[in-house]
């Protein structure tokens, strides 16, 4: 069970339910081969070298330091791609060449970032000038294309827009990313992106992982219709499979019953010494683990033929059936979320990783029915990354006290944080993320919230569990004490365990 | 947490190597291996044949005859029979085969093959083994579900004589089970033809659940009937009913000798196996049946009573010293 920079075991009551992932599929052996097949055998489209002539303008676009969680081990497969596609465009004599950051509203990715992500080859041919993080916020860099026929606008990075060929260049570690949303939301500016991440869209997005039955990506897909009669894009999605933590910690990656004595050995090792050291140290260790990631499948080619095929990969490794909901769904949340790479993982940020993403994983239904009882582990500490997380401050100390009610929020303060010039400011410049981001972070639970009758954190802070509207619980005796209110005495229980991601197809 | 605390939490439904019992939601779904079925050519070769012989010879009948005290009838009528027969007998024992095995001319003790339940006698390497040296045994499927194709067709062409229980598995109470068919169906394909044997007392002798011979040397009674040969356009029913009558005549001649069995075989008063009921070897009809035709039930005490009577030592001898 993860909990936070931690983890325990714990036992859960008899007849509890465990929906673990598939195993982790075997990784590509050479995976610079299946890129290069990729590149000249795309799907939908001409082979990559012949979109590329000479004097054209070329934007490869990436996905930024949000993916994939944890980190990859160098090299990452970013920078695999985006070597193989610059060297297509030397031998065919391309001189315009940007690459973009596709980070929306998140923060700027530092160089040390992003040389880990592209490489050093490419980090020094092109960085500071061509390499560069999309700005939502440099009004004369952005373009607006239109709107769609549901009325959203559909504003992206300039260059990109006004490019030849875009090459997006993506890891889609859960059914939720790629396809449609790459290049609408990678490169939006918050004009377009207030269209689809909203308290309405999100409710309606059951869940934002099953792309059919969500109402964000039904959005993504029509701004992606805009976009498309404006400019090409080349897509490259890659898959990964489930090697989330590195040999040393390989027991996190296996079922618990399939521990042998050298993982029950290592994880007394690693448990005692990762309770021992000081916290500071703790997150460092913990941000600086990266996943020896195998890839899955390599597909490139137009957006809408690709993404199919990467979903199919995506599902392989995390979609597990699961029969029927249950009164309460334990998930245990870990250390890092989309948003605390290199970071803090503060509560609000906690809030979205349990009701917005581990909520989320699911097709169908939820795994809780509907009023049923969510049990997190985490501790909730009252911490704040204060340069990647100004804004995120204010929103705890100011608007949660006011309400946790996310429609309220959203009619009355977000735009006046989406607005304030500091944030601004901040984002630009700094490496703050955007203004309105909390406001997303907090819609981005809104369906749970919805959904749900009591939210429990196992060994969550009192005071930041209770500002945002859940409980916290010492144990999960407690925890489940608590939940009889809403459940009653003998709920049924499933635990969805977590890393590796899993996928629950409930039926 | 305490460190105890801990790894009592972590060796908690572990054994003393640290595995854990696997949940079975998350065991493979395993087909059953198809199963192989053990060859026993090699137990037909003429090495093994004359090891068998050797053995039977020096340990398999000597070791029968002194732990119990047979008494072989009948064995003048296979004098004049030629080729593969079909040797069918009653089961009760484990004592069956040796006995009959012991009991036979050379020249058929030599040439045959004893039918044994796969699932029993060849499931284990070891005991399938010994079970083709000793009894030349072939696998029989019992109740189908392997689908094996049966030796016993190929055994017949090469000239082997079969022993076969149809009742299909040694009886829970030495009572005779109705006869399976494929012993009948056999003799009709083949048109060979079926010699009926009938054991008594080898119940009493050692029944299911002892692995030796009670003490004593208790009497047991192997008896050869004339071979049937199935007619011209028989069908495998009725010449199973026969077999059944053979054999159900044979076991009375224990009790009412053989020109006493003979008449109660000639006058249909003798109980013979079929349906789904048991009968006790050797028994009559009853003389006044139940009204609604309903089969007489008979509590499993009583059988089992009733099969572990000593066989008497006075018989009655009629026309034969």
């Amino acid at each position: 069970m993860h909990q936070g920079e931690g983890f325990r075991l714990e036992r859960l009551p008899l007849g509890a339910k465990v929906i673990y992932p598939p195993d982790s599929l075997p990784g590509i052996r050479n995976v610079d081969a299946a890129i290069r097949h990729a590149l000249l055998n795309p799907h939908g489209t001409e082979p990559l070298p012949e979109l590329l002539t000479p004097g054209m303008r070329l934007t490869i676009v990436f996905d930024d330091i949000s993916l994939p969680l944890p980190q990859m081990q160098t090299p990452d497969v970013r920078q695999r791609v985006i070597e193989q596609v610059l060297e297509m465009a030397a031998s065919k004599g391309v001189d315009d060449v940007e690459l973009i950051a596709g980070n929306a509203l998140h923060r700027r990715m530092t160089p040390a970032e992003l040389r880990r992500a592209v490489g050093d080859r490419v980090f020094q041919a092109f960085f500071p000038d061509h390499l560069k993080n999309h700005d939502a916020e440099d009004h004369d860099n952005l373009l607006h294309m239109g709107q769609t026929k549901h009325g959203e606008d559909v504003e992206i990075n300039r260059r990109a827009a006004e490019s030849d060929l875009i090459v997006y260049v993506n890891i889609t570690l859960t059914a939720m990313s790629g396809g449609s949303k790459s290049v609408s939301v990678g490169l939006a500016s918050y004009k377009s992106l207030k269209h689809h991440h909203n308290v309405h869209t999100l409710r309606h997005s059951n869940s934002f992982n099953d792309p059919p039955n969500s109402a964000m990506h039904h959005s993504y897909d029509r701004m992606k219709g805009v976009i498309d009669e404006h400019v090409k894009v080349f897509t490259v999605e890659t898959t990964l499979n489930n090697d989330t933590f590195p040999p040393s910690m390989g027991f996190l990656n296996k079922r618990e019953w399939e521990w042998n004595i050298r993982d029950q050995a290592s994880y007394v090792a690693v448990k005692r010494a990762n309770d021992l050291v000081p916290a500071k140290t703790r997150r460092r260790i913990w941000q600086s683990s990266a996943a020896p990631y195998g890839v899955t499948g390599v597909n490139a080619g137009l957006q809408s033929e690709v993404h199919p095929k990467t979903l199919v990969n995506v599902h392989r490794q995390q979609l597990t059936e699961v029969n029927g909901q249950s009164d309460v769904a334990i998930y245990g949340l870990p250390y890092i979320c989309p948003y605390n790479v290199n970071s803090v993982m503060n509560p609000i940020l906690v809030m979205s990783l349990g009701l917005g993403y581990f909520f989320n994983l699911y097709k169908n239904k939820p795994i809780v029915r509907q009023g049923g009882v969510a049990i997190f582990y985490h501790p909730v500490p009252n911490e704040f990354h204060p340069v990647h997380h100004p804004s995120y401050i204010d929103f705890f100390e100011e608007i949660l006290t006011e309400s946790t009610d996310p429609v309220l929020l959203e009619t009355k303060y977000e735009e006046q944080f989406a607005t304030d010039p500091w944030y601004i400011q901040l984002y630009r410049n700094s490496y703050a993320y955007h203004g309105v981001h909390p406001f997303y972070m907090w819609y981005w639970g809104a369906h749970a919230l919805e959904h749900l009758g009591d939210v429990i954190f196992v060994g969550g802070n009192r005071k930041t569990t209770s500002r945002m509207g859940f409980r916290s619980a010492t144990t999960l005796a407690d925890a489940l004490e608590m939940a009889k209110d809403t459940v009653g005495g003998s709920p049924s229980i499933t635990y969805q365990h977590a890393p590796p991601l899993t996928l629950a197809d409930v039926r | 947490m305490s460190i105890r605390k801990e790894i009592r939490q972590l060796r908690h439904g572990r054994d003393w190597r640290g595995r854990s019992t696997v949940p079975q939601s998350a065991e493979p779904h395993v087909r059953e291996p198809e199963g192989r079925e053990f060859p026993t050519a090699w137990a037909r070769t003429r090495p093994a044949v004359a090891a068998r012989a050797g053995l039977r010879r020096t340990l398999l009948k000597p070791v029968a005859w002194s732990q119990t005290r047979p008494m072989i009838e009948g064995t003048e009528y296979l004098d004049g029979v030629r080729g593969p027969v079909v040797f069918v007998a009653n089961h009760s024992s484990h004592l069956d085969t040796p006995l009959i095995l012991g009991s036979l001319p050379e020249r058929f003790a030599d040439r045959v093959a004893v039918g044994a339940a796969s699932d029993y006698f060849f499931d284990v390497r070891w005991r399938a083994t010994l079970t083709a040296i000793f009894f030349n045994a072939f696998p029989v499927e019992r109740y189908g579900s392997r689908r094996l194709r049966s030796l016993a067709l190929d055994l017949v062409d090469d000239g082997w004589s079969l022993l076969l229980y149809p009742e299909g598995t040694r009886s829970e109470d030495g009572w005779i089970n109705p006869f399976k068919l494929g012993a009948a169906s056999l003799c009709i394909t083949k048109g060979i033809p079926c010699v009926p044997i009938a054991l008594r007392g080898s119940y009493a002798a050692m029944p299911r659940g002892r692995n030796w011979p009670q003490p004593g040397r208790p009497r047991v009674s192997v008896r050869y009937g004339r071979p049937i040969v199935p007619e011209e356009g028989e069908d495998v029913r009725s010449f199973r009913l026969r077999m059944a009558k053979a054999v159900s005549q044979l076991a009375a001649e224990e009790d009412l000798g053989w020109y006493g069995a003979l008449r109660a075989a000639s006058d249909d008063a003798l109980e013979i196996p079929g349906g789904a009921r048991p009968v006790r070897p050797g028994a009559l009809k009853s003389p006044a049946p139940k009204p609604n035709g309903a089969a007489e039930q008979v509590s499993h005490w009583r059988r089992i009573w009733a099969s572990t009577q000593p066989l008497d030592e006075k018989r009655r001898r009629v026309w034969r010293s």
